[in-house]
């Protein structure tokens, strides 16, 4: 059997039209009329290059040279993959299209879906996994980048206070780990929760609120954000979905610009979920301890006053945030149970950060430098 | 030949007259099919997801060998072969070198500035804003040591190519022009394609033979000028039309500002739609009037550069019109964006056919004077690694 097949000396770039000759041993490349020799490859170094599944001729060496084969017809390439066991993979046919087109993109689609579902909902296994230390360090240093220079609050009865109360709604919240609270001096009129159950919360929040239950509200709906995990299941949703973003786009920029807004939308939309969780167990847990759970309503009408016109409502699927009125329907509770702070809790915690500077009357204050301004997070 | 010299005519008796330079014409023959190309694919994309992204170097890699090797030129096909772990290593380095930044940062952050902000910046922001920064050269010498990597992993008639010059000179050219371009209004555009094509292309190698590139900006100066008047005062004409349409619009039909509010914030199925109309109205507005002006450019500008290139004894031309410019182009770009990345593979099907469709070889290589480079390129390359450059070691 001779086959014509296309030599490369692999020294010079000329291609040279041969014809090989298999035999048990070696493979014999000759000129084209077959009258001289031009190469001997040995059997056992024969080496395909590459596969049929992506080559369209791949080609064969004699190992560790640079010359090459090419044989362009295919059945030639099966005559030779038979006579020779080392070239078998000349004969192997290429995959059919469309068996392989409905395969992958079967399992592409139950994979996607896969990923999503495990992100969605795994993350909410995931989160309370995630070891104590690193969320406190991850917490740590997202506080120092958030709070920058803005002085914190030092007075030590009213800290005590709200942190007093703070671990008691830990504990009804079945939250294993220490919880601390950062008063911090000035505004905007705000409070949020940072992984490894740190709370920051503003004195202008303070200073806003009718009463201590107002407060304790606030307190106990960022309870509600660290008995969930929500700064870190925010976190692993974001990875996950930007991660299967880059997988699907291929980083793609104009597609990564499309999916950056996809992920934004879709961490608003958690956002908004995880605002509704920390309002119903900020009401739950008041009501366990046998507190005033009012005051979480209230503060919500306290700022919608500030705010008529209530951004949340306002901007619709780019808030963070459900409608203030919505949250005001979901929370409001009869004014029972025990006062969440005793008078003079409640004195050291407005006196915490010195005397109170005089301000410009509320309607007046500068609009707020965070995202829904007057919405505690 | 004798007519013209006849003088000579003795002497030609005896000598064979100086044979015609060989200019026979020919094109590249891309073979390759869009099922194959789309089975290869997504199985890219489902390792993909498997893997978080991890597959993509070998992904990339088990393309490149089907598209290299489905285009032949005179017969002979093209071959890649690089390897996955050649881009998974070059991009572990990155991510070594990306750390060590970081490190230098937060130490000259603690020590030298005792971990305070600096204006106003925690540590976190002072490194993002510096990866901007050293982004922006870096993504050229990238794109260069980029095309190094390619290149040294391409044969043809089992010889490699590969290209000289050095990236980071590169980079620092592209950054300037850039920057000077954006500066100026775009009026050095074709100094900016001119002198980084002279590099891209006159550093090329096939084996031993050196590309040549003769472009000249002046060739093309005036031409650019007429574009870039004509597509200002286009510009003008087609916001006033926009502008004019959706006023118009809006006021037939009755559109307030609360509406519109609505529309952007609380968006229900007709809203949607709505918007979409009014997308695709102004795609139309746009897609009619400034991508053609842009597209005849672009295919002018890629005429000239091939036109000036040159291979030892052999030339290339392309007649590559507007038309195949603007499916080049906008027709590509529509198709990845509209199919979510799922249009790829046709993409980069489309454009090889038009490769092959486009451009013209005339001549053969005198292929026993081009040897085997002594070279075998960088050891590893691309993605991230290509952006630092530090495949030469």
């Amino acid at each position: 059997m001779a086959a014509r097949a296309r030599y490369y000396d692999g020294k010079v770039a000329m291609a040279r039209i041969v014809t090989v000759r298999p035999t048990r041993d070696e493979l014999v490349i000759l000129d084209s009329d077959g009258s001289n020799v031009v190469a001997r490859w040995p059997a056992p170094e024969l080496v395909v290059l590459g596969d049929t599944a992506h080559e369209k001729a791949p080609p064969v060496v004699r190992r560790g040279e640079e010359a090459r084969l090419v044989i362009e017809d295919p059945e030639l390439r099966h005559l030779l993959a038979r006579s020779m066991p080392p070239l078998a993979a000349l004969g192997i046919a290429r995959p059919a299209a469309l068996p392989r087109i409905v395969l992958f993109g079967a399992t592409l689609a139950v994979a996607v879906a896969a990923f999503w579902f495990a992100v969605d909902v795994g993350s909410g296994y995931v989160a309370p996994l995630v070891p104590y230390d690193l969320q406190r360090r991850l917490g740590e240093n997202v506080a120092s980048e958030v709070i920058g220079e803005q002085p914190l609050c030092q007075g030590r009865a009213g800290l005590a206070a709200i942190n007093g109360l703070a671990t008691r709604l830990a504990k009804a919240a079945d939250y294993p780990h220490p919880v601390s609270v950062r008063i911090v001096k000035g505004g905007p009129v705000n409070a949020y929760t940072l992984p490894g159950g740190i709370l920051v919360f503003y004195s202008d929040l303070i200073d806003l609120a009718r009463d201590g239950n107002e407060v304790a509200g606030v307190l106990a709906h960022e309870m509600g954000h660290v008995a969930h995990h929500h700064a870190i299941k925010g976190l692993v949703r974001q990875f996950g979905v930007e991660q299967l973003l880059k997988a699907m786009t291929g980083g793609f920029s104009d597609l990564g610009t499309l999916g950056a807004g996809g992920t934004l939308l879709l961490a608003l939309r958690n956002g908004r979920n995880f605002e509704r969780d920390a309002d119903a167990t900020a009401v739950e847990l008041l009501e366990k301890l046998g507190l005033r759970a009012d005051g979480v309503a209230h503060f919500f009408e306290r700022m919608l006053e500030e705010h008529p016109t209530d951004a949340a409502a306002l901007i619709g699927i780019w808030s963070s945030h459900p409608p203030t009125k919505e949250r005001i329907a979901a929370t409001a509770r009869p004014p029972t149970g025990r006062p969440a702070f005793s008078d003079a809790e409640w004195a050291a915690l407005k006196a915490a950060c010195g005397p109170r500077e005089e301000k410009p009357a509320p309607r007046n204050r500068p609009p707020a430098r965070r995202p829904n301004p007057g919405q505690p997070t | 030949m004798n007519e013209l010299a006849p003088w000579n005519q003795g002497g030609a008796a005896q000598q064979a007259p100086p044979s015609p330079p060989d200019l026979a014409p020919s094109r590249p023959i891309y073979d390759g099919k869009l099922g194959e190309l789309y089975g290869i694919y997504l199985r890219h994309l489902t390792l993909m997801v498997l893997t978080l992204g991890w597959s993509r170097f070998w992904g990339r890699t088990r393309l490149r060998r089907y598209l290299w090797n489905h285009v032949s030129v005179l017969g002979d096909r093209f071959e890649y072969r690089g390897r996955g772990i050649e881009l998974l290593i070059g991009f572990v380095l990155v991510l070594v070198v990306v750390g060590l930044w970081a490190a230098a940062i937060w130490l000259i952050h603690e020590y030298a500035f005792g971990g305070h902000a600096v204006a106003g910046m925690g540590f976190l922001n002072i490194f993002y804003i510096s990866l901007v920064f050293i982004g922006i050269p870096l993504a050229f010498v990238g794109q260069y040591a980029g095309l190094r990597y390619r290149l040294s992993r391409t044969r043809w008639r089992g010889i490699r190519c590969g290209m000289a010059g050095s990236a980071w000179t590169y980079g620092g050219l592209a950054t300037v022009l850039y920057m000077a371009n954006t500066v100026t209004g775009q009026l050095l555009l074709p100094i900016v394609s001119v002198s980084l094509a002279r590099p891209r292309i006159g550093n090329a190698f096939l084996g031993t033979q050196r590309l040549d590139f003769a472009g000249r900006v002046g060739d093309i100066y005036g031409r650019y000028l007429g574009y870039y008047f004509l597509n200002v005062v286009v510009w003008i004409v087609a916001i006033g039309i926009a502008v004019a349409v959706v006023i118009a619009g809006g006021h037939e039909l009755g559109i307030t500002s609360e509406e519109l509010t609505r529309l952007a914030t609380q968006p229900s199925l007709r809203t949607v739609l709505l918007l979409v109309a009014a997308v695709f109205v102004l795609s139309v507005v746009f897609g009619l009037m400034i991508l053609p002006l842009r597209c005849w450019w672009q295919a002018y500008l890629l005429r000239y550069l091939i036109a000036r290139t040159r291979a030892g004894n052999v030339l290339f031309a392309s007649a590559i019109s507007t038309r195949q410019m603007w499916g080049f182009m906008v027709l590509n770009y529509l198709i990845v964006v509209m199919t979510l990345g799922l249009g790829w593979p046709w993409v980069m099907h489309r454009t090889l056919r038009l490769i092959s469709r486009a451009l013209w070889i005339y001549g053969a290589p005198q292929g026993a004077t081009i040897g085997q480079p002594p070279h075998h390129g960088p050891r590893y390359g691309e993605g991230l690694l290509d952006m630092f450059d530090v495949t030469g070691f």
